[in-house]
């Protein structure tokens, strides 16, 4: 895929982690650019970034981002046309103190991008919210949970371990609330009460932008 | 040339007491960690740069002011917690520069 100054984020964000595992570089995406794939380019942060994996050279990653037209600058990675940049901040890939992360793979054009689960990059919001008191990044976990199917239960239990039970309980009052202003598709009553368990990690409601990032299709029940 | 009295495991003496004082003030900014750690400004705000590019430190602009803590988020915060309160343990003198620092607030326009 060429990269252009018209691409998404989300476009560019997946691109670049496909072209590094075509390197042998395995590079997980995750912030504010996995927050917007996951909300369908409703948020647009200024840059993607990775979490390396493994021992890379850095002349190995320089080529392989110079085949998309990145070229590094100090810490950085820049591109003359794209207006976002990359990079990549220290390991191990963990979420507050949760260093047990199961990256996803989706498929895109020119091959498969490692990122954040949508209920890790839920939770990698709500730690900017739990540990700085930063409302943006809840107001962008409740916008990936209105988007995508998370699994609740599991981010109570991290909230706990975090010590943030009542963070966990400001988030759920946020998500009812939006809940509210923007209720779900009808349900039929024969599909029974809604689930949030990991299973529903499958179930997202943009089916378009689902096909367009690469995840399988809705499951119906 | 100063003789090294004390280690330091973060990569150098002014990294390590940097992350020292933090634990012991839990926020700051260069130019206090400047008088505690007695260090020119230049040389604490490269040591917070590069911490910063660890992620074990993370700092926020508050005004015009870059105010800097441990960062709350690191995969292994309670561990380095322990570890730092320890090393404050063996630096007697940086406890006792932080222990004169006056924090608390003081009422707008009441006299020194």
């Amino acid at each position: 895929m060429r990269l252009t100054a018209k691409s998404t984020l989300a476009d560019i964000a997946l691109t670049v982690g496909a072209r590094l595992q075509r390197h042998g570089i395995t590079a997980v995406l995750t912030g504010g650019a996995c927050v917007s794939v996951y909300t369908d380019g409703s948020y647009v942060s200024k840059d993607a970034d990775y979490v390396l994996q493994g021992t890379i050279r850095q002349s190995d990653l320089d080529t392989a981002l110079a085949a998309l037209g990145f070229a590094r600058r100090g810490d950085r990675y820049v591109h003359a046309v794209v207006p976002f940049y990359l990079e990549f901040p220290p390991g191990p890939l963990a979420i507050g103190t949760d260093i047990d992360i199961q990256p996803v793979e989706v498929t895109v054009a020119g091959g498969s991008a490692l990122l954040l689960s949508p209920t890790d990059s839920c939770r990698d919001r709500l730690a900017a919210f739990y540990h700085w008191q930063d409302r943006q990044s809840l107001s962008l976990a409740v916008a990936i949970a209105r988007h995508q199917a998370i699994d609740l239960a599991v981010i109570r239990e991290w909230s706990r371990d975090e010590g943030s039970g009542a963070g966990y309980e400001e988030f759920l009052r946020e998500l009812r609330r939006d809940r509210r202003a923007n209720p779900p598709e009808r349900r039929s009553r024969r599909a029974g009460p809604r689930k949030t368990t990991a299973s529903r990690e499958d179930t997202v409601v943009g089916r378009q932008h689902r096909r367009r990032i690469g995840l399988p299709p809705h499951r119906r029940r | 040339m100063v003789v090294k009295t004390l280690s330091s495991p973060f990569g150098g003496l002014v990294r390590t007491r940097t992350m020292i004082a933090l634990r012991l003030l839990g926020s700051s900014f260069p130019r206090e960690l400047s008088r505690v750690l007695v260090t020119p400004v230049s040389a604490v705000s490269r040591a917070l740069a590069g911490l910063e590019r660890d992620a074990l430190v993370a700092g926020r602009l508050v005004g015009r002011t870059r105010v800097c803590t441990l960062n709350p988020a690191y995969f292994a915060k309670h561990q380095l917690d322990a570890y730092l309160s320890r090393l404050a343990d063996a630096d007697h003198e940086l406890r006792e520069q932080t222990d004169r620092l006056r924090r608390r607030p003081r009422r707008a326009g009441k006299p020194l």
